[in-house]
């Protein structure tokens, strides 16, 4: 059974039966938005079940699309977040990319500006990390980005796609080692995305954001996860009940190799481990819990099938 | 931008040019100060790294003096000020607490201010209250630092006459930074 990431929109009204269909189904709900009247829900459905949600939801007014983000999680790195700069070309990004699923964090470095100047520290370099990819938004000068972008990042091991002022093929052409997107023309700008060669460009950003994510995807595959990130946020969810007293939007972030679980790590990191998947199998087995570097967060990351032999 | 008699960006980067052209645009417009500015001439070079803007103001309004938004009535008891326009009330107030001392200083209502010396009216009227140079002075230059690239924190500016500059970059300032202005006003037909 493959499942898709898709959105659900319709209204308030009995939306708790599409929840308990997506369920039924073997699906799995990653966020759940109430806005007035209407219901937004991000999940994770059966491919060959899309049709019958949809004819279900119908006289709902529920509708259903593709996203291709939801259980993502991503990090929009931009060089400072001073406030006599905003807009920033990185708040209308990160909000873009949201749109299609994708849990975006911004992450504004405290030294990141200026040409020789930019610093990347071991916190937010750990941060990013956390992430599933990191989209860098630089700046309008090709000079400027290729002095400082090997700085910025310096230990990322996540797939980056660059973002900046010069074309595409001059930002692959000052970037070595290559990474793993590009998109150009989205450089330091004053104004809010309005036009439509600019929604074009946030777009094609969406797309670059795509393109590299279904290829580490296809990477995973090849040693696919021990278990779901979707089905252990169910089992998180049924099994520690303090995850219910949490206020933030997602109290557990879905990600392509794991969660972040939004609770004290020192209280509940043994509790986690000791959490009992399936008969004799407990996430510790199938999963390293660690101390994330945001807020006092657990990070949960689901080991591969060659190191557990196991995949539930 | 055609307000501006003389608008140009100077960049070798062909793609860094437009996109600070915009740039300078759009926020001279967010903070209403295209009317202000005659001439302007910017000039980036990512290498060094350096940032130059040169330019003109036009011819600004005068000294606001007391005469110009009130009228003064000596009176038995006090001078009375009425207020015809509330914009300059605030530097007015404390204009006139610096001079006369907040005991001396009355204000029955909104519009109405009072001076208990009573030592007559003369020279009250023509008290300046308000240069507009000053704030465009500051605005200006909180514009240019908006404008200018992020990270440029050492900074030289000037403003005197109708002109002003600034210059900045990340590292310290060449010693011919002057000449450099220099040039650049003289780009704009501007001499000396």
């Amino acid at each position: 059974m493959t499942h898709v990431p898709v959105t659900y929109k319709g209204g308030i009204y009995r939306h708790d039966e599409i929840i308990d269909l997506i369920e039924d189904l073997g699906g799995y709900i990653i966020q759940k938005h109430v806005i007035a009247q209407e219901i937004v829900l991000q999940a994770l459905v059966p491919r060959e079940d899309i049709e019958l949600i949809r004819r279900i939801g119908k006289p709902l007014t529920g509708e259903i699309s593709p996203s291709p983000l939801v259980g993502a999680e991503i990090a929009v790195v931009t060089p400072s977040l001073e406030i006599h700069h905003l807009p920033h070309a990185s708040c209308d990004v990160a909000e873009y990319i949201r749109r299609f699923g994708a849990k975006t964090n911004m992450v504004g470095l405290a030294r990141g500006f200026g040409k020789r100047i930019a610093q990347l520290n071991d916190e937010e370099r750990d941060v990013i990390n956390e992430h599933d990819l990191a989209v860098y938004l630089l700046g309008d000068f090709e000079a400027c980005i290729e002095r400082k972008f090997p700085v910025l990042r310096r230990g990322i091991d996540v797939p980056i796609v660059l973002c900046g002022g010069p074309p595409t093929e001059t930002l692959k052409k000052i970037v070595d080692p290559p990474v793993d997107g590009y998109v150009g023309g989205v450089g330091r700008f004053m104004h809010r995305t309005k036009e439509s060669e600019e929604i074009d460009k946030l777009e094609e950003v969406v797309g670059e954001v795509t393109r590299v994510l279904d290829r580490h995807r296809d990477v995973l595959a090849r040693d696919p996860l021990s278990i779901s990130p979707a089905r252990l946020m169910d089992i998180v969810t049924e099994n520690v009940e303090e995850i219910q007293d949490v206020l933030s939007p997602t109290p557990i972030t879905v990600q392509m190799r794991g969660l972040r679980v939004k609770l004290p790590y020192d209280t509940f990191a043994p509790v986690i481990r000791k959490t009992v998947v399936d008969e004799g199998v407990t996430i510790g087995d199938l999963s390293t819990v660690l101390p994330s570097r945001m807020r006092d967060y657990i990070l949960v990351r689901i080991k591969p099938f060659s190191e557990t032999n196991l995949v539930i | 931008m055609e307000a501006v008699e003389y608008f140009e960006v100077e960049c070798p980067e062909e793609a860094g040019r437009e996109y600070y052209r915009r740039i300078t645009e759009v926020v001279l417009l967010d903070h209403n100060l295209l009317r202000v500015i005659q001439k302007l001439h910017i000039f980036i070079d990512p290498r060094v790294p350096i940032f130059v803007a040169t330019g003109l103001t036009r011819k600004l309004p005068s000294v606001v003096r007391v005469r110009d938004f009130a009228d003064v009535n000596a009176r038995e008891g006090g001078v009375t000020i009425s207020i015809g326009d509330e914009a300059y009330l605030a530097p007015l107030l404390r204009m006139l607490w610096g001079k006369y001392g907040k005991e001396h200083v009355n204000q029955p209502d909104r519009f109405t201010v009072i001076l208990t010396p009573g030592e007559g009216d003369e020279g009250i009227s023509d008290l300046p209250v308000y240069h507009p140079s000053e704030s465009i002075y500051k605005d200006l230059i909180y514009v240019l630092q908006v404008i200018q690239p992020e990270g440029f924190k050492v900074r030289k500016q000037y403003y005197g006459g109708n002109r002003f500059y600034l210059v900045a970059s990340e590292d310290t300032l060449p010693e011919d930074v002057e000449d450099l202005v220099r040039q650049k006003f003289a780009l704009m037909g501007v001499e000396g």
